[in-house]
């Protein structure tokens, strides 16, 4: 038989001894790097948007929005209130994880005021008659450095009352 | 420091990648390899600097890069029992003219596939080769007979 070239281990290089595991190894490696698409198929990285209601005898807070995301993506944040009676000015407060890293590219149709409400955003609304809806559409974009989680709330209220408030937790991935 | 730590993560999956895919893939590039190289590149450098367009952000990521890789070829210099992790082992696929099946099945390479490699280094027949190594690079050298 002749020599096999310098540096080559028959045993090793040629009958895989020692080495048999390795294929199944690379295999098991390869099937995790394959699952990270398959999760993402199943919105585990985001961003299809969720729909979270909150329901009172006034009025139907409807938030649609990913609560998943990711650096850099655009998204749309739909807040959806269906008056059931008459609500004479309504405001929106958003929690800080709304604007926390994120771009607000625009807010239609734009409030009539914005103001703070001991740091949260509060959006003055107007009237909405009963049995009326009103949507408000926001723009947003990730700033890729905001990473991790954040508690997401939108609030209703009719002047002073509270009407209503919707409770999400949102995840960020870089 | 987010551009150093995404220019870390995404070389570490990048290397781990080519470890598992298999070196044949990675050596042979067919148009289709180029073009899907070319979006793969695309890929990781959006998600390496996102919006930053600043030379202080490629100054980052490059110097990272390069550091890694100067890092990862240290290692593999100075610490032996780290190569077959980091560069892999050659494997035989042709012994005394006669293809090795295990050998080449594992590596999902066909007997077409050797001997096209093999008239691309001028050898016409599995007869005139003795031995055949798959290196590390994803390449394969042929040794020839000796009375060939």
């Amino acid at each position: 038989m002749a020599e096999p070239p310098d540096a080559i281990d028959l045993g090793r290089d040629r009958d895989l001894r020692g080495r048999r595991k390795d294929v199944w190894f690379r295999r098991s490696l390869l099937a995790l790097v394959a699952l990270v698409p398959v999760l993402a198929l199943f919105n585990l990285f985001g961003q299809r948007p969720t729909t979270s209601n909150a329901s009172v005898p006034a009025a139907t807070l409807s938030v649609y929005a990913p609560t998943t995301l990711r650096g850099g993506l655009l998204w749309e944040g739909r807040i959806h209130i269906t008056a059931h009676r008459e609500i004479k000015n309504a405001i929106l407060v958003l929690s800080t994880g709304w604007a926390e890293g994120m771009s607000i590219n625009t807010i239609e149709p734009s409030p009539t005021g914005e103001a703070s409400d001991n740091g949260r955003l509060e959006f003055t609304l107007g009237h909405i008659p009963q049995n009326k809806s009103f949507i408000l559409y926001m723009q947003f974009q990730v700033n890729p450095t905001n990473v991790g989680h954040r508690s997401r709330s939108t609030t209703l209220y009719d002047g002073k009352t509270e009407l209503a408030a919707v409770h999400q937790k949102v995840t960020i991935f870089p | 420091m987010d551009l150093a730590i995404r220019a870390i993560v995404l070389y570490a999956f990048v290397f781990f990648l080519t470890r598992v895919v298999g070196r044949r893939e990675l050596s042979s590039l067919q148009p289709f390899d180029l073009i899907l190289l070319i979006v793969l590149g695309d890929s990781i450098q959006q998600g390496l600097t996102q919006d930053d367009y600043s030379v202080t952000g490629a100054l980052i990521v490059v110097g990272m890069i390069a550091a890694l890789q100067v890092g990862t070829s240290y290692l593999s210099f100075r610490v032996p029992r780290l190569r077959p992790v980091l560069d892999g082992l050659p494997i035989v696929v042709i012994e005394d003219g006669k293809p090795i099946q295990k050998n080449l099945h594992r590596e999902r390479i066909s007997v077409e596939e050797l001997t096209e490699e093999m008239r691309q280094q001028q050898i016409a027949s599995l007869d005139e080769v003795q031995w055949a190594v798959l290196e590390t690079s994803g390449a394969i050298s042929f040794i020839k007979k000796s009375d060939s």
